[in-house]
Parts: C-alpha cells; sequence; structure tokens
C-alpha cells in the first residue's frame, strides 16, 4: 500500500485543541498495523478521528469528539466541501486530501 | 479648571437642545417619508406580475434628489435604477448592535434601505467602542439600539430606522419580524441563533449570518427561498437553513464570546460590512449562485486569507425547514442550548435564589436547576436552565380512538388547558401530589405463578381525568402530556408516603459544648500573651497534658452517661474554634507555648521586649498552632 499524505486544517478555534497549529501536514501509517482489530486496508475519516485523538489531540478531547464523530459545532470539510456531500464519516481518504475542521464562531 | 467645568456644561447644555430640535425635525421628516414610500409602492413585496408590469415604468418614481443621492452605486449595472428603488422601500432587520450590527447597518443606511430596524438589549459599555463603530463615548450607559438609530438618522435623514431595545425571544420575535423583508444576524449567542433561524425559516424571510471572534469571522445566509425572487429561474430552489448544518447545538463550554476571548475591531467590521453587501445583493434581486447560499466565507485576520467552502444543501429531514418540520413554532432557546441569550447579573444571595429557583420549579416556571462543577465534584452550581412546564398535544393513538375502555378522545383542549392550568397554578406541592394520586390507581399483578414467590412484574397503573366532575380512564401519555409531567416525577409522587420524617439527631457538638463549658479555665501563664490582646484561655486540668488526653477523657465521661460521643475531629474543631487550650509546662521556665522566645526571657525582663513582631503571631487563629509540637515562629 502506497503511502497516506493528508492535510489538516483547523480554524475557527478547533487549532487550540491541537497545538495551536492551523494547518499540518501528516502521514498516515499503514491501517492493518495500526488498527489491526477492525480488519479494514481503506482509511475512512472514522479512523482518521482515532488516529488523530491518539497522535494530535493534546487536551479536552470532549471539545473535539462525541461518540466516533466530532462534536456538534465543528464543520468537517473534505478538499473545501462539506463531508456530507462525501458520505461524512465513511469517505475513503485519498492521497493528498484536505481535511479542515472549524469549529464554528458565534461572537458578534 | 473653571473655564474647563464651564465649557462643558455648556456643551452639554447645547448637545440637549440638538437632541431636542433634531427629534422634532425627525418626526417632521417622517411625515415626507411616508409620502414617498407611498409614492415608490412597495415594489419588493408584491408578486413577479406586478413587478413585471412596474418595470416598464419604474424610473419615473424615483425622486431627482434620490437619483443624485445614490448616484454612485445607481451606475453599478447590478443595482440600476430599479435596484434602488428596491432598496428605498426594502425593509431590513438587524438583530445586534454590535461588531456586526453596527458596520452593516452604516452601509445599508448609507445605501438608502427605506426602513431598517435594529434590536439589542444592551447599554453600551466603554469596552464596545472599539469594534462597535456607531457608539462613541458620550454615548456610554445608553441604549445601543438607541444610539445606533441615532446615529444612523444623522447618517441618512430619508430613511426610516426603528430602535427596538428589547431582548429578542421567543414570545416576541415574530411580532418584530413581521413587518421586515430581510434578516441580519450580529448576534453574540447561540440560542439567539438558532431563535433567528427558527423565525426566519418560518416567516420564509433570508437570514444573512455573520459572526467575528478573535482574529476570525464567518458569513454565509441561511433559510433562502427562491420563490421570493423573481430573477430566479428554479423558483423551488430552497438553500439550507443553520439547524439543516447544524442539528444540535455545540456545547456551552465550546463556546467563546467577545468578552472572554477577545476580538480585533476590524475583524467584525469586515464581517458586518459584508453582511450589508448580501443583504444589498440580496435585495436587488441578484440569484442565489451570485450570493452566499450553501456556501461559507472564512475570514481569518492572522493570515490575511479569504476561504469559501461549499455547504450542504438543504437537508430533508431538517428539524423545522423541511416538508414535515418537527418545529412549527418558537421553542425555549436558552433551554435548547442549554445556555443564556444574555448575561444575567445574579444578585441574590445563594441561599435566596435557591428559594426564588424552588418556587419556579414548583410552579412550572423555567428555571434554573443544579450541575456538579467540573474540577470540584462535590460542589454544585445552579446553572442549568430548565424548561418551563408545558401541556403536551393529546392522545392521537388509534386504540385509544377504537377501545370504549379509555377515553382520550372525550377530552376537548380547552378542558385540558383548563386542567394543566389549575395543576400548576392553583394547586400547591402537595396538592399536585394528592391530586395525581387520586387519579392514579395502582393495580398490583393480579396473578403471581408461585404462590409468595417475588415476581418482577410491576404494579400496573391506571390513569384516570376528570371531565366535569367524571373520573375517565385515559392512556399514559395523554394523562402525562395533559398534566405537562414526565413519568419521573409521576413515579417518584406515587411511591412516596406522608410519613412524617424522622427526627434530626441532635449534633454531636453540643454535648462537647456542655462538656467543656464545665472545665476550668485559666488565663495565659505568659505575661506578654496575657498583657497583648489575644483571646486565648487554656483548660486547667492537672492530670491532662494535650488535647488528645482530654478527648480521652471525654469519651470516658460520654460513655458513663450513654451518649453517644462526638469523633476527635469534631471536638478537636470545637475546641479550638472557643480559642481554648491545652498547655503542660514541662519546667518552671516553660511558660508559652505560642511563642518559644518567650520563655527564653527572664520574668524581669518583660517590659523590654519588642513584641511588635511577635504580636502578630498571636493574632493568628488557634487551629493554625493546633497539633503542632513545634511551635510555629
Amino acid at each position: 500500500m502506497s503511502q497516506l499524505k493528508v492535510i489538516l486544517q483547523f480554524s475557527g478555534g478547533a487549532e487550540l485543541l491541537f497545538d495551536k497549529i492551523k494547518k499540518r501536514e501528516v502521514e498516515l501509517p499503514v491501517l492493518e498495523k495500526y488498527l489491526p482489530q477492525i480488519n479494514k486496508s481503506e482509511w475512512s475519516i472514522r479512523e482518521l478521528l482515532v488516529w488523530m485523538k491518539d497522535n494530535l489531540l493534546k487536551e479536552r478531547p470532549e471539545l473535539f469528539l462525541q461518540g466516533d464523530s466530532v462534536r456538534p459545532g465543528i464543520l468537517v470539510l473534505i478538499n473545501d466541501s462539506d463531508w456530507e456531500l462525501y458520505g461524512e464519516l465513511d469517505y475513503k481518504i485519498q492521497n493528498g486530501d484536505a481535511i479542515m475542521f472549524i469549529s464554528t464562531l458565534h461572537g458578534g | 479648571m473653571d473655564r474647563v467645568t464651564v465649557l462643558e456644561e455648556e456643551i452639554a447644555n447645547l448637545r440637549m437642545i440638538l437632541q431636542q430640535k433634531e427629534a422634532e425635525l425627525y418626526e417632521l421628516k417622517k411625515e415626507c417619508i411616508r409620502e414617498s414610500h407611498a409614492q415608490l409602492g412597495s415594489t419588493n413585496h408584491t408578486t413577479p406580475e406586478l413587478n413585471n408590469l412596474l418595470k416598464t415604468h419604474c424610473s419615473a418614481r424615483l425622486p431627482k434628489w434620490a437619483i443624485v443621492r445614490y448616484s454612485r452605486q445607481i451606475l453599478l449595472p447590478d443595482i440600476g435604477v430599479k435596484g434602488q428603488e428596491k432598496l428605498c422601500s426594502a425593509r431590513v432587520l438587524v438583530v445586534g448592535a454590535g461588531g456586526l450590527g453596527c458596520p452593516a447597518a452604516v452601509y445599508l443606511a448609507g445605501a438608502g434601505v427605506g426602513d431598517i430596524g435594529i434590536v439589542d438589549y444592551d447599554d453600551v459599555e466603554i469596552t464596545n467602542i472599539h469594534r462597535q463603530i456607531l457608539h462613541s463615548e458620550r454615548d456610554e450607559c445608553m441604549s445601543k439600539a438607541e444610539s445606533a438609530a441615532h446615529k444612523l438618522r444623522s447618517i441618512n435623514s430619508h430613511i426610516k430606522v426603528t430602535p427596538y431595545n428589547v431582548q429578542l425571544d421567543s414570545s416576541n420575535a415574530v411580532d418584530i419580524a413581521s413587518g421586515y423583508d430581510v434578516v441580519l444576524d450580529c448576534t453574540d449567542n447561540v440560542p439567539t441563533r438558532y431563535l433567528l433561524n427558527d423565525l426566519c425559516v418560518m416567516t420564509g424571510l433570508p437570514l444573512i449570518s455573520g459572526s467575528a471572534l478573535k482574529m476570525e469571522g464567518q458569513l454565509t445566509i441561511y433559510g433562502y427561498r427562491a420563490d421570493r425572487n423573481c430573477n430566479e429561474k428554479n423558483a423551488s430552489y430552497r438553500g439550507p437553513c443553520y439547524r439543516c448544518i447544524f442539528p444540535t447545538p455545540p456545547p456551552p463550554q465550546a463556546v467563546g464570546s467577545c468578552s472572554a476571548n477577545g476580538v480585533a475591531g476590524p475583524v467584525p467590521g469586515v464581517i458586518g460590512t459584508l453582511q450589508a453587501l448580501e443583504a444589498i445583493k440580496m435585495i436587488v434581486g441578484l440569484t442565489h449562485e451570485k450570493m452566499l447560499i450553501e456556501r461559507m466565507l472564512l475570514f481569518d485576520g492572522e493570515d490575511m486569507t479569504f476561504k469559501i467552502v461549499n455547504l450542504r444543501g438543504q437537508n430533508q429531514q431538517c428539524a423545522v425547514c423541511s416538508q414535515t418540520p418537527s418545529i412549527t413554532r418558537l421553542i425555549d432557546y436558552e433551554a435548547f442550548c442549554k445556555s443564556q441569550a444574555k448575561e444575567k447579573p445574579i444578585t441574590l444571595p445563594v441561599t435566596e435564589r435557591r428559594r426564588v429557583e424552588k418556587q419556579k420549579r414548583m410552579t412550572g416556571k423555567s428555571y434554573y436547576g443544579f450541575r456538579k462543577t467540573d474540577r470540584d465534584k462535590r460542589a454544585w452550581v445552579q446553572d442549568v436552565p430548565k424548561s418551563e412546564r408545558k401541556i403536551g398535544p393529546p392522545c392521537s393513538s388509534d386504540l385509544c380512538q377504537k377501545g370504549t375502555a379509555r377515553h382520550c378522545n372525550e377530552f376537548d383542549e380547552e378542558a385540558r388547558k383548563e386542567m394543566f392550568r389549575h395543576f400548576w397554578h392553583d394547586l400547591d406541592w402537595k396538592g399536585k401530589r394528592d391530586y395525581v394520586k387520586t387519579l392514579v390507581d395502582v393495580v398490583p399483578p393480579k396473578r403471581r405463578r408461585k404462590k409468595d414467590a417475588i415476581s418482577r412484574k410491576g404494579d400496573s397503573k391506571l390513569y384516570h381525568l376528570r371531565n366535569k366532575g367524571e373520573r375517565l380512564l385515559v392512556c399514559r401519555l395523554m394523562f402525562l402530556n395533559t398534566l405537562g409531567l414526565k413519568e419521573a416525577m409521576l413515579r417518584s409522587w406515587l411511591t412516596c408516603t406522608d410519613k412524617p420524617r424522622s427526627p434530626k439527631k441532635p449534633l454531636k457538638s453540643l454535648n462537647v459544648d456542655s462538656y467543656i463549658d464545665a472545665l476550668p479555665v485559666c488565663p495565659p501563664k505568659c505575661e506578654i500573651c496575657r498583657n497583648s490582646c489575644v483571646q486565648i484561655r487554656y483548660l486547667n486540668l492537672s492530670h491532662v497534658k494535650n488535647i488528645y488526653q482530654l478527648y480521652v477523657e471525654y469519651m470516658k465521661e460520654m460513655k458513663s452517661r450513654n451518649i453517644s460521643p462526638a469523633s476527635r475531629k469534631t471536638f478537636c474543631k470545637v475546641v479550638s474554634l472557643r480559642n481554648l487550650r491545652v498547655f503542660k509546662p514541662k519546667n518552671e521556665n516553660d511558660v508559652c507555648d505560642l511563642v518559644s522566645q518567650h520563655n527564653a526571657i527572664p520574668s524581669y525582663s518583660y517590659q523590654n521586649v519588642d513584641i511588635g513582631k511577635e504580636g502578630l503571631n498571636h493574632d493568628m487563629p488557634t487551629e493554625y498552632f493546633y497539633g503542632e509540637d513545634q511551635l510555629l515562629l
């Protein structure tokens, strides 16, 4: 399996949970080795969130995750489009995808 | 300095006269505006056919001053004379006169939008002025809506500006919004955003929603309907609403605010200005591809990037904007979002507040409930908003309709409402409980498989409601909905008995008190301590060396009198609170157990000692010293 590189972007305050880094390029490990118990070979957003929680999320995971999805109020965008258009958690991540997590703002 | 005060007073007086005259002028001009409005006709909210008819001779309806005044924007092909006419007869509601609302309203007023409404409950604070450009130092403590309206009138005297100095909520929102064509969401909290969204979906108005925090801003349009725009080719198109994209509100701890997280002044300025632009485009009738519909603008001032992302379309299962909505009227949004729309100052003392909230709870009003704090699991705070009691829908079950046993369909709405009102307004808490108990029959299981065997089958409950004095059997849902109760409450009422509570056990510290009172007490032996104003007294017992021995004595005495003794902790606490100590000197020189230096001083030189510094130590509470073998200094 070829390497899988994705660009993760955070904005609207979501970056505060990830060391205040707004944009980072990450390389995902081979899924069979990382999560052997789920018997899958392709990364989807569901597994990406688990990986992010284990590797990137520094504090207060409840402000980012809820159950196996993101918490209400965070928009997930895959290549600048709402993840709903791609099948949400089941979207198969492609090499070079830009995945963006936006916390909605409410100030005014 | 005198000259300064004189001038300040003079200016204040002149300002007052100016305000009066301005108000007078505004009243006079109002008449003129009404006339010009009648002239223009309401092109924006008539049928498309009438619009087409008007198109041919519309240009004659714009007065000459207006053509001159708005000439720079009329030159634009997207606006033109017809667009300007639409602007002049448009009615826009700006909710929030803060960082977003101020710049948005300025440009709308400048563009000649005929009727601008401004809603804000708040007063101007000095911390607002860096971003809320309609307010100035002079307006501090003035209502934001009034202050903004005043400035807008000075920008454009040809338009009508209506300030609403109220907090927008479910009760007044429909009335306020009914007179407007476009709504700008410039609010700063989640409940009001959901309220505005539901309001706009229900009334069919487009909602231009902006937000800004720290260095970032977001902008999009919700609830757009193509059938209100005659330029749209596909009249059935509908954009997503706020709930389509965010069906559930975010957890309150994840929501930031300008007062807590800060904001750079120009950021809401940018977003508010763009909101005004989208409103102008919406009014002149541009199609949805050209506006931020199904798209969101993200502005990041930190690295100066604008980004457009594609949002999902309208959700066919949306709770409010789908064909079969589950929310058809405005709800209690503070309870829905579990956060407050407005920071309410809590001035009542804790016990008084608890009593007030309990009273609200017992009369079916919305109240604040308790929660454990995140940090200390044992500490409680009372800030969880709970919604008021509401009458639920009547029973719609087919089984109840067909059968003859239950009488759910014999109750009309009026009777149910009266029952609900009587239950929550006339009865006290015990009355409510008794009322429910008389209406619910608890029937034990009819048959046991084995005699005396413990069955898992619980009691059946038969629910009744009164109709003209008659007690009629109804289903559980009908009963609970009519009285606005939940099942858990009902069960706890049914199981509770009227047995009086067992009297509280007497406080054990009381017998410690009486025990200590009986002991002999003497002043400190140390002269320095006695002369300084230390309130400590010593228990004068020859056979007791320390407080632990005293406690053993106390235990013995209590046992002999057959009274349950207090714990050693309680005992020590009571003793130290009464400023009592036990001290058994080891030798002749050992006179003070508080300050060791006092012992080193021969008794004849007491007067020469500067006790200033040591004296401080004497003021310390005795429990601070308590239990320390080593003396503190």
